[in-house]
């Protein structure tokens, strides 16, 4: 078992004590690249990366991957079709992803207890209901804090949220929540100096602040140095040539027209080139699958199709490129919909029995796991929990399932907490 | 130095004890509560605070760093107090004032910051540091509840420390409050904290006015101290009560808008369920944590039972986890650390100590200002945040400063008193300024809302501060910013050079202190070699508010 105590302090580490000047400035640019390159390429034959796909609001498993066209009074208008994966039919209005679906498993058979959007949001992310003692953290956080440990000359965020806030990374520390960026076809909030300041001046900044700063460390402890290394980490952010991943414009023009430029189809454009720069955790948010009324016209027009084409663009183009075996791919929302359809031509929230989608990064692909009754209504096989995603992701990505952590007030808090991964998904 | 006496009548005292005993049934029948105006005359200075941490010191063979500079102590004062740096002209007054008299003798230095002391805690800016502390404390920094009305409790709590009531009055009636939260802010507090049965309402209010961590055991019984499940919801029947109603009313446009929100606390004989570990069911009546109960049947205002049971005079963790917590707002750390966990599981570094503060604080009728005075005034307070090869490993004796990182409001307010940022680019200063405060607090507030004496540094954090549009507009140096009249009245004022005029004022407005000759050589050196002054002035200001000494409070 790993237990580990969590010091609440920005950077754990203090290697970039006096660095600054080193890392930002110093070594020529050329050499400096370099070692970064060789960074990333370390990282990338070390470590999986993960990219969630959040469909925020809570998207209708009975309309998307779980259909029931049987089902007279729960049906739906869509029809289902067949996919690349033998046995497996999804919506209608995904037939980008129908082709990828080889390499995804959908579990259809998930419970649990959460059906406030705001309580489903923590759980989904962080194994925990919501509690007044302690804020969890959310999952990429906690791959955020355990990669960080390992690999700590790191250019860019191991955790990065695009299109939303993202959960948070409680008790591990600020410097664990998620970098967010709230629009993929805009730029970077505050990534750039401002335009009148050029690479001399802030240059010279950079000199004021070491020389300043030399007056203030000496006996002042780890505050200061956190501090500094903050800074240092971020100058070197500024200068690296691994930004580049959040610039979509090196992109053909079909390619990004095939993933869709919406902000969750760029976003997902986004994500695969920040895997491949070597970041762990990449989550995209698609908004707006809270259909109380009028779903069926708002799902077949808007979302289903934005959805497909990202998602299944990404999965394509992950696979081609080599990288779907060290990415997983987790597509949820915080709950699934009613079976039943409400009098307003909507489903309501239903956390009772619905389905999440994970597929790469070494997962078995082209199953179905577990399954919901005729109508929809009750799980038939394999009920699985949040807990049991959780331990899944987490043995996928490598986290020892028994990680636990002693938060800053000394309560032990586990990673897994009485749950196991889903058998099916490894080989 | 003399102690002002605050202006206050019996009348208030014995009208409040009027009500509660008509409103309630009195718990206590000969209750020893000190009437206020009874209270003692308390000095600004308690000698035994000085010689208790002293002994601390001497037992452990630490030795204390040495007193802080004017300069840091002056910084520190005001951020604390009112929760800013001081701006120029008001550092310039106080450090000259030391400036004339150095050489002299230690008490002068004392006097020196008495008095600075008193003149803080008069500034309007005490009141307003403190209800935006409180407002933190009580609803965190993240509230959108639309029943909640921030605001509102802000200004209520503005008003308390203006006043300066004294904690246990004040506290009653955060804890006690009904009717409309606009016309009443206290009772936002209580609405916040409402929903899924109050479960944090019972741990909020446990653990901020009592020092208690009881949320544990909604669940189970802790693990390390005495406190059983049957003890969190016996509190949480409390509340059973508490019913909230909301105003509609029609806006300008016609429309139904949600208008107000009504707390009211309606006697009731309901209890609290609970599943215990082993899934059979628990039931809870209202008891207090030290066992006493209440009637049970519907002749009670449970929260007014409440608030009296916890604030009564005879409940030592009441005052103490006040002064517990207020110590640790100047000291980076309270005597239990983290400042709300009190109990057998996690001792206090001077029990002693905090136990006669407690006490004088609860003698002096809860008073607030005194209690200030008695931690600013005390020898570790004016100790600096330098370390010395001695004590450099003590973080919980204050035998040096900790060095506090500044709260999200504290940076974005000294930034603004640095550099007058929000005066330049045009009109809607206000607007602004909100939007500003507003990413401020998105960016540097905490997961979890608490103080911590770690810097929680973030890229994003970072980002806003070297690149962001404040930062932008705060060390641009166009016609009409601070830097531009800086230069201008150096042009016309400087009596020596015009690069040391510069220097010393910028060192002054970020850091509130003069630059060292060291400092000023090489600033004087940018200066020189380059004809772009007010580029290069940019440029200095934007380190020394980069810088960790700037977003520091040492």
């Amino acid at each position: 078992m790993s237990e580990r105590l969590i010091v609440p302090t920005g950077m754990s580490r203090r290697h970039f004590l006096g660095h600054m000047a080193t890392t930002s400035m110093a070594i020529p640019a050329m050499q400096f690249a370099a070692s970064l390159e060789a960074n990333a390429q370390q990282l990338r034959k070390a470590n999986k990366s993960m990219i969630v796909l959040w469909m925020g609001g809570g998207p209708s498993h009975m309309d998307t991957w779980d259909l029931k066209p049987d089902s007279e009074k729960n049906g739906g208008p869509f029809k289902p079709i067949a996919t690349s994966a033998p046995g497996i039919s999804i919506s209608e209005h995904l037939p980008t992803v129908a082709k990828q679906m080889k390499h995804l498993s959908v579990i259809r058979s998930l419970n649990s207890k959460e059906g406030n959007h705001e309580r489903g949001t923590y759980m989904m992310h962080t194994g925990y209901s919501p509690n007044p003692t302690v804020v969890h953290p959310a999952f990429g956080s906690v791959l955020s804090y355990e990669i960080g440990e390992k690999l700590e000359n790191f250019d860019l965020p191991h955790c990065i949220s695009i299109n939303s806030g993202g959960e948070g990374a409680g008790f591990l520390g600020m410097a664990h929540s998620p970098f967010v960026v709230n629009n993929p076809n805009g730029k970077i909030a505050n990534l750039e100096p401002p335009s009148d300041v050029n690479a001399m001046r802030m240059a010279r900044r950079v000199e004021m602040l070491r020389l300043t700063e030399s007056n203030f460390l000496p006996n002042h402890g780890q505050g200061a140095q956190d501090h500094q290394a903050v800074y240092a980490k971020t100058l070197r952010m500024m200068k690296s040539r691994y930004t580049k991943a959040f610039n979509l414009n090196d992109e053909p023009a079909a390619l990004r027209d095939a993933y869709g430029r919406g902000t969750f189809g760029s976003g997902c454009l986004m994500a695969r080139r920040l895997v491949e720069a070597g970041v762990t955790y990449v989550e995209v948010s698609l908004g707006g699958w809270d259909t109380h009324a009028d779903a069926f016209n708002t799902l077949s027009t808007r979302l289903q199709p934005e959805l497909d084409k990202g998602m299944g663009n990404l999965v394509a183009d992950l696979a081609q490129r080599g990288l779907l075996d060290t990415t997983m791919i987790v597509w949820m929302g915080e709950f699934g919909r009613t079976p039943r359809i409400n009098q307003n031509g909507g489903r309501d929230h239903w956390p009772r029995s619905w389905s999440v989608v994970m597929g790469g990064g070494g997962l078995k692909g082209g199953q179905a796991i577990g399954a919901t009754d005729k109508d929809g209504v009750d799980i038939i096989d394999q009920p699985l929990g949040v807990m049991d995603l959780v331990a899944t992701m987490s043995k996928g990505m490598g986290i020892d399932v028994a990680t636990q952590y002693t938060t800053p007030r000394g309560r032990p808090i586990k990673v897994v907490d009485g749950g196991s991964p889903i058998p099916q998904l490894f080989g | 130095m003399k102690s002002r006496h605050r202006p206050r009548t019996c009348l208030t005292w014995a009208l409040a004890s009027c009500m509660l005993f008509l409103s309630s049934h009195r718990l206590l029948a000969d209750d020893p509560r000190p009437v206020a105006t009874n209270a003692k005359s308390t000095g600004a200075k308690l000698d035994y605070v000085d010689t208790m941490l002293r002994e601390s010191w001497e037992e452990t063979k630490i030795k204390p760093s040495r007193r802080s500079s004017d300069e840091e102590f002056l910084r520190r004062a005001y951020l604390d107090v009112l929760g800013r740096i001081p701006n120029i002209a008001e550092s310039n007054a106080f450090l000259k004032e030391s400036e004339k008299k150095k050489g002299k003798d230690r008490e002068k230095e004392g006097d020196r910051r008495g008095k600075l002391i008193e003149y803080l805690l008069n500034d309007p800016d005490y009141a307003k540091n403190f209800a935006t502390q409180w407002k933190v404390i009580l609803l965190g920094r993240k509230m959108q509840q639309r029943e909640v009305d921030p605001a509102a409790l802000t200004s209520w709590l503005r008003r308390q420390f203006a006043e300066n009531r004294p904690w246990n009055e004040f506290a009653r009636d955060l804890i006690t409050a009904k009717g409309s939260n606009k016309e009443n802010g206290a009772v936002n507090y209580n609405l916040a904290h409402l929903a899924d049965g109050a479960i944090n309402l019972t741990s909020i209010t446990t653990r901020v006015f009592l020092g208690q961590q009881i949320q544990c055991t909604q669940c189970h019984d802790h693990p390390s101290n005495d406190w059983k499940q049957a003890d969190f919801w016996g509190i949480n029947a409390f509340y059973k009560g508490l019913k909230r109603e909301e105003f509609r009313k029609a806006n300008a446009a016609g429309v139904e808008m949600a208008d107000h929100y009504e707390l009211r606390d309606e006697p009731t004989d309901k209890y609290s369920t609970f599943e215990k570990r082993d899934a059979r069911l628990g039931i809870a009546f209202p008891r207090f944590l030290d066992g006493r109960k209440i009637s049970q049947k519907k002749d009670v205002v449970r929260t007014d039972a409440l608030g009296e049971m916890i604030t009564e005079s005879t409940n030592e963790s009441f005052a103490q986890a006040f002064v517990n917590r207020t110590w640790g707002h100047f000291f980076g750390r309270g005597f239990v650390h983290p400042v709300d966990d009190f109990g057998t599981h996690n001792p206090a570094s001077h029990p002693e100590l905090l136990e006669k503060l407690g006490q004088d604080f609860q003698r002096s009728g809860y008073d607030i200002k005194a209690l200030v005075r008695w931690i600013m005034n005390s020898e570790a307070y004016s100790l600096t945040s330098e370390s010395n090869k001695q004590n450099e490993k003590d973080e919980t004796l204050f035998s040096h400063m900790n060095l506090k990182p500044m709260t999200p409001e504290q940076l974005f307010d000294s930034l603004i008193v640095a550099t007058a940022a929000h005066k330049t680019g045009g009109d809607d200063q206000a607007r602004r300024r909100d939007q500003w405060l507003g990413q401020f607090v998105m960016a540097f507030a905490n997961d979890e809302g608490e103080e911590s004496l770690s810097f929680q540094g973030t890229i994003p954090q970072a980002l806003m501060m070297m690149n962001g549009e404040l930062m932008e507009k705060a060390v641009g140096g166009r016609s009409g910013s601070f830097l531009a009249d800086l230069l201008e009245r150096g042009r016309f004022q400087a009596r020596g050079p015009i690069e040391a005029f510069v220097v010393n004022n910028l060192y002054l407005a970020a850091l509130s202190r003069y630059p060292t000759s060291r400092e000023l050589g090489t600033a004087r050196g940018f200066l020189a070699n380059n004809p772009d002054t007010i580029g290069v002035m940019e440029d200095m200001f934007w380190a020394l508010l980069n810088s960790n000494e700037f977003v520091l409070n040492r």
